[in-house]
C-alpha cells in the first residue's frame, strides 16, 4: 500500500487525533468504560433490592450459568431463532434483491416499498403484527378464513411452536430490507460483460445464475449472514412487544431473559453475567466479519 | 438489464417478464399490507375493527382514535390509561432526544470523517476498526453500567441520558458514511481556499462543509432514525412522561389489556411517520449510505 511508504508529516498525525478526540472520548466514557464496569459487576453478587447482600464472588454468576435452566433454555431459544430468521430472511432477500435489480414498471415503487419496514420501530413491528396475528379480530385470520384455508379462528400466538414461528415471521419482515439494499448494492456491480460472455458461452438462465451471480453475491452473502445472526441474536424490540417471551419460556431470547432479569429481579450480576456471554459470541462474530471485509480488500484507509 | 437482448426469431410467452411481475407484486403485497392493516385500523371505530370478518377498508372512517390523544372522550378517558395521555408527551420528548442526537452526532462525526478523509495518521486503520467495532456491542452488555452510572449523576428520566446513549451508538456509522463521501469531495476546493488565505475553520465552514452537505444530511438523518427508533435504553432510562419515547409509550399500549386497538394502531402510525417520511425523502443517499457501511466497510 502507497500509504505505508510515504512519508507521513507529523502534523497531520497530531490534527488528526485531535479531531478524532471529542468521538473518543464519548465513545471510550459511554461504551469502554460501562463494558468493563458490566464486566466487573458480573462478578459481583449485585442485588438492587438487596443492597447488603453484595459482594464479590469471582465467576461464581458465571458458574451458575451452566445449571442455569432459565438461560439454558434461552440460549437455546435464541439459538434456533437464529437460524429460522436468518433462513427465511437470506430466501426472501436474494430473491427480492434479484427482481429489484431488473428492470420493469413499478420497480421505484416496489424499492420504496421495500424500505418500509426498516423504517418501522421494533416495538410498532410488534404492535402491528400483534394486531394481526390476533386470536380473536386478527387479520390474518380474516385473511385466511375468507380464503377458505381454515375453518374457524386460530389462535396463532398460544402454543410454544406457533408463537415462536409467528415471532421469527415478524422479525424477518422488520429486517428484511437491510439485507434486499445489501445484496442489491452487491448486485449492481457485478459487469454485465459477465453476464455477456455467459450467454455467448450458451450458458443458460440458471447455469448464469449459479456460475456468474452466485460467486460474484458470494461476500455480500456473507456479509448479509453475519450482520443478521447478529441482529437476530439480540432480537428484543419485537419479540417484547408481540408474546413478552411467552408462552412459558417460548420466545424467552437471551436479550429478553437478560432484561426481564435486570429490570423485573433487578439481579444486576447475573444480569452482567448474561450480557457478557452475549458480548462474547457477538464479538466473535464480529471478528469474523472484520476479518472478511480486511481479505476482501474492502478496508482502504 | 443484466441479459443480452435476443433478437426473437419466434413468438416466444415471455416466461421471465410474467414470473418477474408476479414476485414483484407478491413482495409488494407482502411489505406493505401489514402496514395498511394498522392504518386502516387506526381510522376504524373500536366495533368495525373488531368485526369478524374484518372490514378491509373503513366503512366510516373516523380521526377519534388520533383526536382521542389530544382530547380524550369519556369513553377513551376510562379505558385508555395511562399510555394514551402519555402519547402526545412522548411524541415530543422522542423528536428532541432524535434531533439532540443527530446533531450532535453530526459534529462529532464530521471532524472524525474529515481526519479519515484528508489526513494520513499513524493508526487510522486501527481507529477506523475500534469505531467499527464499538457498533458490534450489543446494547445489552453496556445498559446495566450506563443504568447505574446515570443513576449516579441523577440523569435518568432525563433527555441528556438519552441523547448520550443514542449518539454512541450512531456515531460508527456516521463516521463511516462521512468518511466515504467526504473522500468524494474534491480537494482542489480547499486548496484554493487556503491560497486565498482562509484559516482551517474557515475554509471548513464556508467552503467544505457546504459542498458536503448532502452527505451530512444523510448522516443526520441516520442518527435521527437511529434515535427515534431505539426501544431498550429508553425502556430502562425513562419512567415519566417527561422523558419517555414513543416506543416506550407504544409497548405500554401492548401491555394494557384494556388498550383498545384502533387507539393502539393510531400510536403505531404515529410512531412510524416520522422515519418513514425521512426514509422515503433520503431514500437514495440512505441506501447508498447502508450499501457503503456494510459492503465495502
Amino acid at each position: 500500500m502507497s500509504v505505508l511508504t510515504e512519508r507521513r508529516p507529523l502534523g497531520d498525525t497530531a490534527k488528526a487525533w485531535a479531531l478524532n478526540a471529542p468521538a473518543i472520548t464519548v465513545i471510550t466514557l459511554l461504551v469502554a468504560y460501562p463494558i468493563g464496569y458490566s464486566f466487573y459487576v458480573s462478578l459481583q453478587r449485585n442485588n438492587l433490592k438487596r443492597p447488603k447482600a453484595k459482594r464479590f464472588i469471582g465467576l461464581d454468576n458465571y458458574k451458575a450459568l451452566f445449571s442455569d435452566d432459565a438461560f439454558l433454555s434461552a440460549l437455546k431459544v435464541s439459538a434456533v431463532f437464529v437460524v429460522v430468521v436468518l433462513g427465511l430472511t437470506v430466501v426472501l432477500a436474494l430473491i427480492l434483491a434479484l427482481v429489484l435489480n431488473e428492470r420493469f414498471r413499478g420497480r421505484g415503487l416496489l424499492l420504496s416499498l421495500a424500505l418500509l419496514p426498516w423504517a418501522m420501530p421494533g416495538v410498532v413491528n410488534g404492535l402491528m403484527w400483534r394486531t394481526i396475528f390476533d386470536a380473536k379480530t386478527g387479520a390474518l385470520n380474516g385473511l385466511m378464513l375468507q380464503l377458505g384455508l381454515i375453518d374457524s379462528y386460530q389462535a396463532w400466538l398460544t402454543s410454544s411452536t406457533g408463537a415462536f414461528l409467528f415471532t421469527a415471521l415478524a422479525q424477518v419482515w422488520n429486517t428484511l430490507p437491510f439485507s434486499v439494499i445489501i445484496l442489491l448494492a452487491g448486485l449492481s456491480t457485478i459487469p454485465s460483460e459477465l453476464y455477456d460472455a455467459a450467454t455467448v458461452d450458451r450458458a443458460g438462465a440458471f447455469r448464469r445464475f449459479t456460475q456468474v451471480t452466485v460467486p460474484w453475491l458470494l461476500h455480500p452473502l456473507l456479509i448479509v449472514l453475519i450482520l443478521e445472526t447478529m441482529n437476530a441474536f439480540r432480537a428484543f424490540d419485537t419479540i417484547y412487544v408481540l408474546t413478552g417471551g411467552g408462552p412459558g419460556d417460548a420466545t424467552t431470547t437471551i436479550a429478553l431473559l437478560d432484561v426481564q432479569t435486570v429490570l423485573t429481579f433487578t439481579d444486576f450480576g447475573l444480569g452482567s453475567a448474561y450480557a457478557w456471554v452475549i458480548t462474547a459470541i457477538t464479538l466473535i462474530i464480529s471478528v469474523g466479519y472484520i476479518g472478511l471485509l480486511y481479505r476482501k480488500g474492502n478496508f482502504e484507509v | 438489464m443484466s441479459t443480452v437482448v435476443q433478437v426473437p426469431l419466434r413468438y416466444r410467452i415471455p416466461w421471465k417478464k410474467i414470473a418477474l411481475y408476479v414476485l414483484a407484486i407478491a413482495f409488494g403485497l407482502y411489505l406493505v399490507l401489514p402496514f395498511y392493516w394498522i392504518v386502516a385500523m387506526s381510522f376504524m371505530h373500536e366495533a368495525d375493527a373488531l368485526s369478524v370478518p374484518p372490514h378491509w377498508v373503513p366503512v366510516n372512517p373516523t380521526l377519534e382514535n388520533y383526536l382521542g390523544f389530544v382530547n380524550p372522550n369519556s369513553a377513551q378517558e376510562l379505558v385508555g390509561g395511562r399510555a394514551v395521555s402519555e402519547t402526545p408527551y412522548s411524541l415530543r420528548n422522542s423528536l428532541v432526544v432524535a434531533s439532540a442526537t443527530a446533531v450532535l452526532n453530526l459534529v462529532l462525526a464530521t471532524f472524525a470523517a474529515y481526519s479519515f478523509s484528508r489526513l494520513k495518521f499513524k493508526g487510522s486503520q486501527v481507529l477506523l476498526v475500534l469505531y467499527l467495532l464499538t457498533r458490534m456491542v450489543p446494547g445489552i452488555a453496556i445498559i446495566i453500567p450506563f443504568y447505574l452510572l446515570m443513576r449516579q449523576f441523577g440523569l435518568l428520566d432525563t433527555y441528556l441520558a438519552l441523547i448520550l446513549s443514542y449518539t454512541t451508538f450512531a456515531l460508527p456509522i456516521t463516521i463511516w458514511i462521512l468518511k466515504d463521501f467526504f473522500r468524494s469531495v474534491p480537494r482542489e476546493l480547499e486548496e484554493a481556499a487556503r491560497v486565498d488565505r482562509c484559516g482551517w475553520f474557515r475554509t471548513m465552514w464556508s467552503v467544505f462543509l457546504p459542498v458536503a452537505a448532502p452527505g451530512l444530511v444523510a448522516a443526520a438523518v441516520f442518527a435521527f432514525m437511529t434515535a427515534w427508533n431505539e426501544f431498550m435504553f429508553a425502556l430502562f432510562l425513562t419512567s415519566t412522561k417527561a422523558a419517555k419515547t414513543i416506543p416506550v409509550v407504544a409497548a405500554n399500549f401492548a401491555t394494557d389489556f384494556n388498550t383498545q386497538f384502533t387507539v393502539m394502531a393510531a400510536a403505531g402510525v404515529l410512531a412510524v411517520v416520522p422515519p418513514l417520511v425521512l426514509a422515503l425523502l433520503f431514500q437514495r443517499k440512505l441506501v447508498q449510505g447502508m450499501a457503503a457501511g456494510s459492503v465495502k466497510g
